[in-house]
């Protein structure tokens, strides 16, 4: 069998495997267990626990458990409740202010959190039964919470950054800094977008009343207190690691702390919330590590078939492309393969293959980092697979359904494009910041 | 169902369970590892060299062993857009047919895990680093909490066979 019908039968058996509704992970380690016993006879029984013992030695992956039990602490312990106060009462008088703010939210958590997840679970349980009850339009606050929270992988920390920084064997450091000038611009297109929709669109978001968010000025700047513990946190945690004080790991572990602390002195902090959150966080954690031990195996069969060289030759030497077509055609498969595989799975599965490539195309691979992620954050949001969506729909109110959340990612998903844009035919704007911090002295 | 099925769901699953939750607290020992390599190496200037190495060991037993508790919960994601459209008896019936599967990935996954701890005996396999511990350690935890993942996923089986067949185990 050629090359190209084995990756075929491979993908074909997995897409199958998957429609079944197995768990991911199964379907993803069956299918690559068959390939190499398919392929190399029964002497390849051992490949799938040697390939998930590469994960062994991806130590930075600690970072996993600690963002995740980070962002249950900060959801559960009201830290997040008291942000939403600040953003609410300083932005709600503008139109479309309480979209503006949760934007604003995102972003802080997102300084706070290397996943996803927990600005999901603060934007679903605080920001958009907020919103709701002032009667915002719930297809776009139900995108606004999906777009802002997806900043948490582009924002640093970023465990998708973490795990590029693996594959690709690049700095965790630079690729997080190179992270921040893209996040900002990103937040900032997102709130151009809702601010123009909502001048077009005024029923969209009616403004809050004046009476509600009347009071002294220097109540106001007493709510500005809630973004003091974020911003310690902040400076602990990646400020310490950039500076070279803590290691990654152990930034992240300073990170838990922080947030438990704060919980504490905030008296939030009990058995049942403590339970709880390193409940939730053994299982996502868990289900991230099974998925990538599982799409390590896929990956170690397809490098043992020589994908990169293959991938090399049909894009540079069959189809004759340029660097920046070849660059486009990887972006492009990257959103075709996502409605294939797992998201997290195609992380671990084509990043080695494309690493190389960018590398030896001569592009920067800390800048194709970030167009990796932002790809990601994308990936993350769009149907069938997306573990954002998953959550949404988990978390969500009950009125809110599944053709809102569908419905509401569009217009955002278009602006992350043009974000994606941009920074392709502006290296800079990831560039800038690293090159500024590391290359001073 | 047969009476030792009824006994293995109950015992497999509480052992997952009790495992489970003993490994869940394990998350703050790991912070715990990590913070004293910090603090020994910036506050006091006395580096240990073993802290990262030991938060290593804790992470891969902590989702290695604590699968076994997150499969029970059913924290696996699966993509739902066809599955969901089946009523639960019916997705019980698609699960005993699929689960064969992932108790032959991790029937794979054990003899694999089996054969790299003989391999770590017979060699007496250490970590190149400084600490240059043994690896004997965290490979016979791999096997075991594999093991219990296996067992976890047969319980899981006869359950879902369970549940095809309109009753209720465990």
């Amino acid at each position: 069998m050629s090359y190209e019908a084995i990756a075929i039968v491979m993908s074909g058996g997995m897409l199958v495997m998957l429609l079944t509704g197995q768990r991911i992970f199964a379907a993803i380690g069956f299918v690559s267990a068959a390939a190499a016993l398919g392929l190399y006879g029964t002497g390849a029984i051992e490949l799938p626990f040697n390939a998930a013992f590469k994960l062994f030695n991806w130590y930075p992956m600690l970072t996993l458990p600690l963002f995740v039990y980070m962002g249950y602490i900060l959801s559960e312990s009201g830290i997040a409740d008291d942000l939403y106060g600040m953003f609410h009462v300083w932005f709600g008088n503008l139109r479309g202010g309480l979209a503006i703010g949760t934007i604003g939210l995102m972003v802080v958590i997102s300084a706070m959190n290397g996943l996803s997840v927990a600005g999901m679970a603060i934007g679903a349980t605080i920001a958009l039964p907020e919103m709701l009850r002032r009667k915002y339009d719930k297809v776009m606050i139900t995108g606004v919470v999906q777009a802002g929270s997806s900043l948490g992988i582009l924002v640093p920390p970023s465990v998708v950054l973490v795990l590029y920084g693996m594959i690709a064997r690049q700095p965790v450091g630079r690729l997080w800094l190179a992270g921040v000038v893209p996040g900002l611009m990103m937040a900032g297109l997102f709130i151009i977008y809702i601010v123009i929709r909502c001048k077009l669109q005024p029923h969209l978001a009616p403004v809050v009343s004046k009476e509600e968010l009347d009071m002294p000025f220097t109540e106001k700047l007493k709510l500005l207190k809630a973004g003091i513990i974020p911003f310690l946190i902040f400076f602990f945690m990646t400020g310490l690691f950039i500076m070279g004080v803590t290691s990654l790991v152990e930034s992240s572990a300073v990170g838990a702390t922080a947030a438990t602390i704060a919980a504490i002195a905030k008296g939030t902090l009990n058995k049942k919330v403590i339970e709880e959150s390193i409940r939730k966080t053994l299982g996502i954690s868990c289900m991230f590590m099974w998925i990538i031990l599982a799409a390590l195996c896929f990956g170690a069969v397809f490098d043992g078939l020589g994908a990169v060289k293959a991938l090399e030759s049909l894009f540079i030497t069959r189809w004759e492309l340029t660097p920046w077509q070849v660059l486009v055609m990887m972006q492009l498969s990257y959103i075709v393969m996502g409605m294939f595989l797992d998201d997290t799975a195609m992380l671990v599965i084509v990043a080695p293959l494309y690493v190389p490539l960018i590398v030896s195309l001569g592009f920067n691979p800390i800048w194709y980092g970030i167009l990796y992620t932002i790809t990601c954050q994308i990936a993350y949001m769009t149907p069938p697979f997306g573990y954002n969506l998953f959550l949404m729909r988990a978390m969500a109110p009950p009125e809110i359904t599944l053709k809102d959340i569908y419905v509401s990612i569009v217009p955002f998903v278009l602006v992350m494009i043009f974000a994606l844009l941009l920074i392709i035919i502006f290296p800079q704007i990831a560039l800038w910041l690293p090159d500024l911090v590391y290359n001073r002295g | 169902m047969p009476k030792f099925v009824v006994y293995y769901v109950k015992y497999v699953d509480y052992l997952s369970t009790k495992l489970g939750r003993a490994t869940m607290y394990s998350i703050f020992i790991m912070i715990g590892v990590l913070l004293l390599g910090a603090i020994t190496r910036n506050i006091l200037n006395m580096p240990l060299s073993w802290t990262i190495e030991m938060a290593q060991f804790l992470l891969t037993g902590y989702y290695i062993v604590g699968g076994a508790y997150s499969m029970q919960l059913g924290d696996h994601v699966r993509m739902d857009l066809v599955y969901d459209l089946f009523s639960e008896k019916n997705k019980a019936k698609i699960d005993v047919c699929t689960n064969i599967f992932l108790v032959l990935y991790l029937i794979a996954l054990l003899i694999g895990s089996i054969s790299s701890t003989m391999y770590a005996i017979e060699y007496g396999e250490r970590k190149f680093s400084q600490w240059n511990p043994s690896m004997i350690p965290i490979k016979l935890i791999m096997v075991a909490g594999i093991f219990l993942m296996l067992l976890q996923a047969v319980s899981t089986f006869f359950k879902d066979l369970a549940k095809a067949r309109g009753i209720t185990i465990s």
